[in-house]
């Protein structure tokens, strides 16, 4: 019942060459699923819009899609600019404000309890309450939508600090008092690059939430960006508009996190690969 | 290796008692609090046209009790809030079920993830504010408007979360309890159900802060009544003690239902997944047993 | 030449629960070292060696008496190995290198490369930590200490946590390190056998942290385990140690466990 060493190869070769069929298969089955899901989508929307029959009910795709090209080759890269404008100062405050606090709240018991109820209380308000407020405080300007976004990323980013402040690595610590590095030099070299990838994990939780709040601002107190378009089409009861406006604005959030936050993220934290395959 | 934690002085007398008790959680939590109210009182001699929190009071308890404002409007608390309540548990219940039933199917299938991925993203990643609009622009002023606001609001973040408990129970562990011959019910109860428990709370749990945000966003732009209606109503005449005293009440609601109620109840459910981690074990890399 | 001059230490935790009792880690050292010598502190667990260590590089304060570590008058710079390498993971090897250095430039990167070329590392410059073997991570500590000239070199059992080739191969690397530069060296390490192959001196500690022994070990280095001068002076101080602690092991007979 000896097999010979060639036999076993062969063998073994078969199977390696099933295995890989099976999982292209499975693989060419899971992209069309996907693409089925999609069509699937479209045919739905397609099929309801033309059962509602009214524009101002449902627009269909074509029609919406149409209305897409209207704004992409109109005032869509201004608008969207203005937004991005805007929710980008808004993280830059979110992170300024909120890295300190973080800070605070991690190195010392007493801050962390002292700040923790306010830090989770301002998480938790609804974002309508911020929108409001920013408006009321700024009218309508600029800096609503920044006052707004950088008040509900904040808490984020300072509980994440907190957590990357308490889990810095004492051992390291150690080392670098053992070998004379001052204390400057400590929060330099292993303090900060601790807590960075935290700093960058508050920014990420809250992107999609921040973007929400911002466009929301935009609803109530800013004459540019696409919060404000998304209120003038529902005010002029411009249904495809509205919902191109929509489609257009998940999508480059979308876009935006996957492209610009991940790939950042990877180029900052190369390290951390090879840590986690350890 | 830190040195261990210095003891607060014991010495006789107030101020070591006294220290310990402004120093302990409970005291920096109370003294936070406190702090804020003077902050609060602070900035109205700054902004005049900010409420200080006398005002509100004074306002919340006309309001609450029915009283008369200025001789003009009564005071309307329960009614609207009761109505909120009851377009809220509606839309959470729809948007609760709907979601639970996709989380199960994505969770389940490899085809069924394909399928409804996307779509749940994009559902995912659209503000509470588009749906408020949207209801609004179908059914108008209507209950159907707040109440399918909360339900679309709510369904991505249940499917989400009750997909990733769904994936949780390996085959390896299915595998494990066949190998034991452990009943189909047993494994059912123990293993399935156990598992899943967790995700359909917090499932629940982030479904009841978007839904409770879109509903107020939904009775803003376009109620007649409910918590986000009235909100509005002292925003547009102008008295910023009614603006900010109903904003007061929803943020109350909505910080003691979550960070009170239901933390508690997550923290219970998830016992076995977020236990006291022994910190020590973290910082010392043990057994790098690799050869060079 | 680092001068090393202890005299009746001790170190006293405060109870790390309430109600428990404080926490003696070192109850009485007087020890002095000086000159190029490799010098190990042996003793099991709870002895005080780490807690030694840690009152010698500043990262612990003593309870009482007093410790001074100096090179010809001035304080002493200090060297130090740790069991897990302690490097920092987001920087590459030759920043972790530099990183403990106060100069800087071409001859502090001079200076590094020499040394991780002497322990076989010259093509690892530019990777990082996390994709270095333990053992390999652990040779970067051993060049890092050595490359910043320190007087005194303290190594907290370095190759406790890896496996028993690595070790040896790491415990020729140091021998190869210090015959080249002549360190003074205090090791401390729970392997009685590693202690005989690497030291001139062998300071026993009891627990409580105590001083029980002090061996002289007057042998060429480097020095191999195959060499049977070596190996007979290992076995005899084992033995020795062997009655200071003996092993509890009773003959057990099937049926004394009931199932």
């Amino acid at each position: 019942m000896t097999k010979s060493v060639s036999e076993v190869v062969a063998r073994g070769q078969d199977n390696l060459d099933q295995a890989q069929r099976i999982a292209a298969g499975s693989r060419r089955r899971r992209y069309m699923a996907v693409v089925v899901g999609w069509v699937g989508f479209l045919g739905l929307w397609w099929a309801l819009s033309a059962w509602l029959g009214s524009e101002a009910r449902l627009p269909s795709p074509p029609r919406v899609f149409q209305e897409i090209l209207i704004i992409l080759e109109g005032d869509f890269w201004n608008q969207f600019w203005a937004s991005i404008v805007r929710v980008g100062a808004g993280f830059v405050a979110a992170v300024l404000i909120g890295t300190p606090l973080g800070f605070a709240m991690g190195r010392s018991r007493y801050w962390g309890n002292f700040l923790q109820a306010p830090v989770v209380v301002a998480g938790s308000i609804p974002g309508l309450t911020y929108a409001v407020m920013a408006f009321v405080v700024f009218g309508i300007s600029f800096w609503g939508p920044v006052l707004a976004v950088g008040l509900i990323s904040m808490p984020y980013v300072a509980i994440n600090v907190a957590e990357g402040v308490r889990g810095v690595d004492r051992g390291l610590i150690d080392m670098s008092t053992s070998y004379g590095r001052t204390e400057r030099q400590v929060f330099r070299h292993v303090v900060v690059p601790s807590v960075l990838p935290f700093i960058f994990a508050g920014v990420r939780l809250s992107f999609s939430l921040a973007w929400k709040v911002g466009t929301l601002t935009e609803v109530f107190g800013s004459s540019k960006g696409i919060g404000f378009q998304v209120r003038r089409n529902f005010q002029l009861f411009n249904m495809p508009a509205v919902i191109a406006w929509v489609l257009l604005f998940i999508v480059f959030m979308l876009l935006l996190e996957r492209l610009v936050l991940v790939r950042m993220e990877r180029r900052l934290f190369r390290w951390r690969q090879w840590e986690r395959d350890q | 290796m830190t040195a261990a934690p210095l003891a607060l002085g014991k010495g006789p007398g107030t101020p070591g008692r006294v220290r310990r008790i402004l120093t302990s959680s409970q005291g920096a939590q109370a003294t936070a609090i406190v702090v804020f109210i003077g902050a609060w009182q602070l900035l109205t001699l700054v902004a005049t046209r900010v409420p200080g929190p006398v005002e509100v009071t004074q306002f919340l308890y006309t309001e609450i009790t029915g009283g008369s404002h200025g001789g003009i409007i009564t005071g309307q608390f329960a009614e609207h809030f009761a109505v909120t309540l009851r377009h809220f548990s509606i839309g959470l219940f729809i948007g609760f079920t709907a979601g639970l039933l996709a989380g199960v199917l994505v969770g389940s299938f490899v085809i069924a993830r394909a399928l409804l991925n996307d779509t749940v993203l994009v559902l995912l990643a659209m503000p509470a504010f588009v749906w408020a609009f949207l209801t609004t622009m179908w059914f108008g002023i209507d209950w159907r408007a707040p109440v399918l606001t909360v339900a679309f609001t709510a369904f991505p973040f249940v499917a989400v979360n009750v997909a990733q408990g769904v994936r949780s129970i390996t085959p390896e562990l299915k595998n494990m309890s066949s190998a034991f011959g452990v009943s189909r019910w047993k494994q059912f109860k123990h293993l399935t159900v156990a598992a899943v428990t967790g995700y359909i709370f917090a499932g629940l749990r982030f479904a009841i802060i978007v839904g409770w945000n879109g509903i107020l966003l939904s009775e803003w732009f376009s109620g007649q009544s409910g918590v986000g209606f009235r909100t509005r109503y002292w925003f547009d005449a102008n008295r910023y003690r009614g603006f900010v005293g109903w904003v007061i009440v929803f943020i109350v609601f909505i910080v003691v239902l979550d960070r009170m109620i239901l933390n508690r109840l997550q923290a219970r459910a998830f016992r076995w997944r977020d236990p006291v981690e022994v910190k020590a074990e973290l910082s010392n890399p043990d057994f790098d047993q690799v050869g060079a | 030449m680092a001068r090393l001059d202890i005299q009746r230490l001790s170190k006293v935790f405060p109870p790390p629960q309430k109600g428990a009792d404080p926490v003696t880690a070192i109850g009485e050292i007087t020890l002095e070292v000086e000159g190029n010598v490799f010098v190990s502190i042996v003793g099991p667990s709870g002895c005080g060696k780490s807690t030694l260590l840690n009152i010698l590089s500043g990262v612990e304060t003593p309870t009482s008496g007093t410790v001074s570590v100096t090179e010809g008058g001035r304080p002493a710079r200090l060297g130090y190995v740790f069991q897990d390498a302690r490097l920092l993971p987001w920087r590459t090897v030759i920043d972790n290198m530099l990183y403990v250095r106060d100069d800087d430039g071409a001859p502090a990167s001079d200076t590094a490369s020499r040394y991780l070329e002497m322990v076989g590392l010259e093509h690892t410059h530019q990777m990082f930590p996390g994709q270095l073997s333990g053992g390999m991570q652990q040779r970067v500590g051993i060049a890092r200490a050595f490359s910043v000239d320190p007087d005194l070199l303290l190594m907290d059992e370095p190759f406790s946590h890896l496996d028993a080739i690595t070790a040896r191969s790491l415990r020729d690397h140091l021998q190869q390190l210090w015959t080249a530069t002549r360190k003074t060296v205090l090791f401390v390490t729970h392997d009685v056998v590693e202690a005989v192959q690497l030291s001139d001196r062998i300071i026993v500690l009891a627990p409580g942290g105590r001083i029980f022994d002090d061996i002289a070990i007057d042998l060429d280095h480097p020095r191999r385990s195959s060499d049977p001068k070596v190996a007979t002076l290992q076995a005899e101080i084992l033995g020795r140690f062997e009655e200071m602690y003996p092993s509890n092991v009773s003959g057990m007979t099937p049926g004394d466990v009931s199932t």
